[in-house]
C-alpha cells in the first residue's frame, strides 16, 4: 500500500470516529423500514424489525380471525403472520403482492406482517413526521405514529405489538 | 416370574449405583470445598449443597432397599441438619469421619457384594455412632480439634492426614454439583453407534468412487465431442466407408457409454438404499439414547410406595398413567428425586393409616396417582394426587413463621394459593415428627428448585381432608411425541398418537344413523362419527366434499375415520386421507396466538412444511357442539303434527345429503330433487310447507325454478329460500325478485339459523 492511500485512509478512519451529531445530528433520528400496503406506502421503526423474510409458504390455521394468515417456517422456528389489511380493514385496493414478511418483535411478542413490497430502510428524524390528517389512511389513530411530507405513513409498531385485541385466545 | 423380578431388581441397582456416585462425588467436592481456609469461616452454602446431596443419597438408598447407605446416610444428614440449623457449628475436625463416612459409602456402593465383612460391620457401627455424637453436639468437647483425637478409637483417620489426599484432587470438582449436563449411555447402547459411525466410510468411499466413474465418463464424452468436430471439418471429403466407419464408431460409443451410465445408476441407486438405511438407523440409534419413556423412570416407584406402605402399616392403592410418553433422558434424571421427595410425602403426611381413614368415611385403602400427559405447547403435565389428609394451612403458617418466612405483610388476609405456597420453601414442614423418610422441611424446596430448573411450573392444591395434588408442567422442548398425520381438503393436520384409538377405513354402509347422528360400530360399541373439516370449520366445506363424492362409485369409496378419545369418550372424526405416524416436535404457537381451538401446536415437517398439531379434548368438544347446533330440536318440537314437508333442490349430492340430515336431524320430513326440472316435477308431485334451492344448477338455475314455482297457481304460496354459495347483491335482488322468500348465503351457512328462518316461513 502506498503513502498517499494510506494517509488517506487514515483520515478517513478519523473522520468516520467522529461524533456523528456534531455534523448531521443523525443520532436523532429513527430507522425506519419501508413497505407497502395495496396503494400506500407505510413504515415501521426498525428497532422492532427482526427481519424481512420473502413468503414462500404458509400453512393457514382453522378457526382463527381472519387476519391471522397462517404459520410460516423461519429456518425451523414457526411464526404467525398477520394481514394488516385485514386487521387494519383496509381496503383491498388492487391485487397485492403480498410477499414479504416483516417480523417484529418486542419483549416476547412476535410475529410477521404481510407487505406487498418492501421499498427499503431510511432514516426519519422526529421533525418529519407530522399528525395524520384524516383521510389518508383507515387505520386507527392508535397505531399510527404520524405522516412524512412524502405521505409515508409511520405505524406505531410497539403499540400494535403491545396490543392485547391482536392476540388470540380462545377461551 | 421370579426371574423376571430379579432381573429388574438388578436393572434397578444398577442404576441405583449410578445415581449414588453421582451423590457421592457432589459429596466429596463438598468436602474438598470445606477444607478451604476462605470457606471455613462461612460454609453455610456448602452445607446445605452437601445436605441435600446426602439427603438425596438416603432417599436413593431407601427406593432400592440398600440398609447399608441408609443407615450410614442417617447420622450424616443429622450432623449436616444440626450445621444447617446452627446448632453446631461446623469445624475442620468433622472432615475426618465425613471422608470416613465418603468412603465408607463409595466401597458399599461399588461393592457387588451385599455383606460386610464382620470388621467392617464394626467399623460402620463405629462411625455411625460418632456422627451420632456430633449431630447432637453434646460433647462439647468433639467440636474442639485437640480432643478429637482422644476419642479412643484407632480407626478413625486424624483430619490431617485427609488433607494431603484431598489436595491431590482435581480443582475442577468444585463446579457446582448440581450442574449435570452430561449424560450416561450405556456401553451397550453406544457401540451400535460406533458401528454405525464406521459404516459411513463406506458410503464416502462409494461416493468417492461414483463421482471417479462420472468424471470418466465425462471426459469420454468430450473425447467424442472432439472427435466429432473433427470429423465436421472433414465431412466433405469423407469417402463412404470413412462414413461407415464413423457410424459405426459412434454406435459403438454410444452402447459403450450407455452401459457405464446405466451401471452407475445401479450402483447410485445400491448407495442410495445404503445410505437411507444407514440415516436412519442412525437416527433411531440416537433417538434411543435421548429419549426414553416415562415407564423407566418410575418402574421403581410402586416397589418403594409398597416397601414404605408396608412398614407404616398404611394400605395404598398407587396407579400411574401415560408412562408411554419418552421423554428426554436428562429431563427425566432430573425428575427422578423431586417424584421420590413428592411420593414419600404422599405417604407420610397425606395418606392417613386405615383406622384414620375409616373414621374420616373414607375407604381404608389410600390411593395416589402419578399422571403423566403432554399438553399443549409442547408441554409434559405431571400430576401426583392423593386423596389424603390435605394439607394443614394453619400448621403451614406456622410452621413458616417459625422458619422466618412469612408472607407479604401487606396482604392482611392471605389467599389460600398464596399459604399453599409456603410449602415450598426450604425449612418448613408440616410434619410434628421427623421421620427418617421426610418432615425435615427440605424436600419440598428441593423439588422446587428442580422443577424451575428444568424450566418448568410446580404448584399444589389442597384440601382439608380431601386430598392434595401437585401439578408440575414441564416445557417438553426435549420432549417428543409421536402423531399421525392425516390430510382433511388441502389441509393437513397432526394428532398425537396417544388420543388415536385407531385408524380405521370403513365402507359408507358401514355408516348408521342414530336418533339422527351419524354412528360407526368399532369392537361392539357404537361411537360418534364427525367430520373433521366440519367440526375445524375449514373453508369451501361443501364444494370439496362434491369432487370426492363424485370421483367414482360412491360405494367403491373408503372412508378414513380416526377413532380420536380423550380418555373419556371415543369418537371417530372422519378424514379425507391418514398419511403416516412419525415422530414430531412439537412447538407452541406463541405469543400471539396464545390459544387457538383445537390446536394445540405446530410442527415442522421434514419437507419444512408447518403442520398444526390438533387437540383431541378442543376437537371432541368442539365436535359435540357442532352437533348440538345442529340438533336444535328438543324431543318435544319434534313431534308429528310439528312436522313439515321440505323439498330440497340441490345438484351437489354432498349438499343434498347434508342439508337432508340437518332437516331431518330437526324433525322435518324431506323429499331432495337434483336440479331445477327434477325439483319442479317432484313439488308438483306432492305437498310441501317449505322450498329449498341451490342457485346453480344444471339445466334450470334456482332463480328459473323459483320463477317457476311462482308462477304456478298450485305452488305460488309455498315458501321458498334459496341456497346458494353466491353472495353478491344482485343475486340477492334477482332472487328476490323471482319470488324467493330468504335468501341465504352457503358461506355464512349455520344449521342454527337456517332452522330458525325454517320456522318463520312454515
Amino acid at each position: 500500500m502506498n503513502k498517499e492511500a494510506s494517509i488517506i485512509l487514515k483520515n478517513r478512519a478519523i473522520a468516520m470516529a467522529k461524533n456523528p451529531d456534531q455534523e448531521t445530528g443523525f443520532s436523532k433520528s429513527t430507522g425506519v423500514i419501508a413497505f407497502t400496503l395495496a396503494a400506500e406506502t407505510y413504515c415501521v421503526e426498525s428497532a422492532f424489525v427482526k427481519e424481512v423474510y420473502p413468503l414462500k409458504e404458509y400453512t393457514s390455521l382453522p378457526g382463527v380471525p381472519d387476519y391471522i394468515l397462517g404459520l410460516i417456517n423461519v429456518r425451523g422456528q414457526i411464526l404467525p403472520v398477520v394481514n394488516p389489511k385485514k386487521f387494519f380493514n383496509l381496503p383491498e385496493r388492487g391485487l397485492g403482492e403480498l410477499n414479504k414478511v416483516i417480523i417484529l418483535f418486542h419483549n416476547k411478542m412476535e410475529f410477521g406482517i404481510l407487505a406487498d413490497f418492501v421499498e427499503g430502510s431510511l432514516f426519519l428524524s422526529p421533525e418529519e413526521i407530522m399528525d395524520v390528517p384524516a383521510g389518508v389512511t383507515s387505520i386507527g389513530e392508535k397505531y399510527l405514529k404520524g405522516v412524512t411530507m412524502d405521505n409515508l405513513i409511520v405505524l406505531d409498531a410497539e403499540a400494535l405489538l403491545n396490543d392485547e385485541g391482536i392476540i388470540v385466545d380462545d377461551k | 416370574m421370579q426371574t423376571k423380578e430379579e432381573e429388574f431388581l438388578k436393572r434397578i441397582q444398577a442404576t441405583f449405583r449410578y445415581e449414588a456416585e453421582e451423590h457421592l462425588r457432589a459429596f466429596s467436592s463438598g468436602l474438598i470445598e470445606l477444607e478451604k481456609p476462605g470457606i471455613r469461616e462461612n460454609p453455610a452454602e456448602i452445607i446445605e449443597i452437601m445436605f441435600r446431596e446426602i439427603h438425596s443419597l438416603k432417599g436413593a438408598a431407601r427406593s432400592v432397599d440398600n440398609r447399608d447407605v441408609e443407615t450410614l446416610c442417617q447420622p450424616l444428614e443429622n450432623v449436616f441438619s444440626a450445621m444447617k440449623r446452627k446448632e453446631i457449628n461446623f469445624s475442620s475436625s468433622f472432615l475426618g469421619h465425613f471422608y470416613k463416612a465418603s468412603d465408607l459409602l463409595a466401597k458399599i456402593i461399588t461393592s457387588e457384594e451385599i455383606n460386610q465383612s464382620p470388621s467392617e460391620r464394626k467399623s460402620t457401627r463405629e462411625l455411625i455412632q460418632q456422627l451420632k455424637e456430633l449431630a447432637t453436639g453434646k460433647s462439647i468437647e468433639i467440636t474442639s480439634p485437640e480432643l478429637v483425637r482422644l476419642v479412643p478409637n484407632p480407626e478413625v483417620t486424624p483430619p490431617e492426614a485427609t488433607i494431603p489426599v484431598a489436595v491431590e484432587i482435581p480443582v475442577s470438582h468444585t463446579e457446582s454439583p448440581a450442574t449435570k449436563e452430561s449424560i450416561r449411555i450405556r456401553v451397550s447402547k453406544l457401540d451400535p453407534l460406533l458401528l454405525q459411525a464406521e459404516e459411513m466410510v463406506q458410503a464416502k468411499m462409494a461416493i468417492i468412487q461414483r463421482a471417479d466413474e462420472l468424471a470418466q465418463i465425462n471426459s469420454e464424452i468430450t473425447e467424442w465431442i472432439h472427435d466429432s468436430f473433427k470429423w465436421k471439418g472433414n465431412r466433405f471429403k469423407a469417402s463412404p466407408e470413412m462414413w461407415n466407419e464413423w457410424m459405426e464408431d459412434n454406435g459403438l460409443r454410444l452402447n459403450k457409454l450407455e452401459r457405464k451410465i446405466d451401471a452407475i445408476a445401479a450402483l447410485t441407486r445400491r448407495d442410495q438404499f445404503n445410505l437411507m438405511r444407514m440415516v436412519d438407523n442412525h437416527l433411531d440409534a440416537m433417538k434411543q439414547i435421548i429419549m426414553l419413556p416415562v415407564s423407566s423412570l418410575v418402574e421403581i416407584f410402586p416397589v418403594m410406595v409398597r416397601k414404605i406402605t408396608r412398614e407404616q402399616k398404611k394400605e395404598i392403592d398407587f396407579v400411574i398413567t401415560g408412562t408411554e410418553l419418552e421423554i428426554d433422558k436428562r429431563i427425566l434424571e432430573e425428575l427422578k428425586d423431586p417424584l421420590i421427595h413428592l411420593l414419600r410425602n404422599c405417604i407420610d403426611h397425606g395418606i392417613g393409616k386405615p383406622e384414620e381413614r375409616i373414621k374420616q368415611n373414607k375407604p381404608p385403602q389410600g390411593k395416589i396417582t402419578l399422571e403423566f400427559a403432554a399438553r399443549e405447547n409442547g408441554q409434559v403435565e405431571i400430576i401426583l394426587s392423593d386423596d389424603g389428609r390435605g394439607i394443614d394451612t394453619v400448621m403451614l403458617m406456622k410452621a413458616a413463621s417459625k422458619a422466618g418466612i412469612s408472607l407479604d405483610d401487606s396482604n392482611e388476609k392471605p389467599n389460600r394459593r398464596e399459604v399453599l405456597n409456603l410449602i415450598f420453601k426450604s425449612g418448613v414442614s408440616t410434619s410434628s415428627i421427623i421421620t427418617d423418610i421426610s418432615g425435615n422441611g427440605l424436600g419440598m424446596s428441593i423439588v422446587h428448585e428442580k422443577v424451575i430448573k428444568l424450566n418448568g411450573r410446580i404448584s399444589v392444591d389442597s384440601e382439608d381432608g380431601k386430598g392434595t395434588s401437585f401439578h408440575i408442567l414441564l416445557p417438553m422442548t426435549l420432549a417428543t411425541f409421536r402423531g399421525v398425520a392425516v390430510r382433511v381438503k388441502e389441509f393437513s393436520f397432526i394428532l398425537p398418537t396417544m388420543n388415536v384409538e385407531r385408524v380405521i377405513m370403513l365402507k359408507e354402509e358401514d355408516i348408521r344413523t342414530i336418533e339422527n347422528h351419524y354412528t360407526i360400530r368399532i369392537d361392539n360399541q357404537t361411537i360418534s362419527l364427525v367430520d373433521m373439516g366440519e367440526v375445524l370449520g375449514l373453508p369451501a366445506a361443501i364444494n370439496s366434499y362434491v369432487e370426492s363424492s363424485d370421483k367414482g362409485n360412491e360405494t367403491h369409496n373408503s372412508i378414513c375415520v380416526a377413532v380420536l378419545t380423550n380418555k373419556e369418550r371415543l369418537m371417530g372424526f372422519r378424514v379425507d386421507e391418514i398419511l403416516e405416524e412419525q415422530q414430531v416436535f412439537v412447538k407452541g404457537l406463541g405469543k400471539l396466538l396464545k390459544r387457538v381451538r383445537n390446536i394445540s401446536g405446530a410442527t415442522i415437517l421434514g419437507s419444512g412444511k408447518v403442520v398444526p398439531v390438533l387437540n383431541v379434548s378442543d376437537l371432541i368438544k368442539s365436535a359435540l357442539r357442532v352437533k348440538s347446533g345442529g340438533k336444535v330440536h328438543s324431543p318435544e318440537k319434534h313431534t308429528a303434527e310439528k312436522a313439515g314437508r321440505i323439498l330440497v333442490v340441490e345438484d351437489s349430492i354432498t349438499s343434498r345429503t347434508m342439508l337432508k340430515n340437518v332437516l331431518e336431524a330437526a324433525g322435518y320430513i324431506v323429499v331432495t330433487a337434483f336440479d331445477g326440472l327434477d325439483g319442479f316435477a317432484k313439488a308438483r308431485e306432492s305437498e310441501f310447507d317449505l322450498i329449498m334451492s341451490d342457485v346453480d344448477m344444471p339445466r334450470a338455475n334456482g332463480f328459473e325454478f323459483i320463477t317457476k314455482i311462482r308462477a304456478d297457481k298450485k305452488l305460488k304460496e309455498v315458501p321458498a329460500i334459496l341456497l346458494t354459495a353466491l353472495g353478491s347483491h344482485e343475486d340477492r335482488e334477482r332472487g328476490i325478485e323471482a319470488g324467493a322468500d330468504a335468501y341465504i348465503v352457503k358461506s355464512s351457512f349455520d344449521q342454527g339459523n337456517l332452522l330458525d328462518i325454517i320456522r318463520k316461513l312454515i
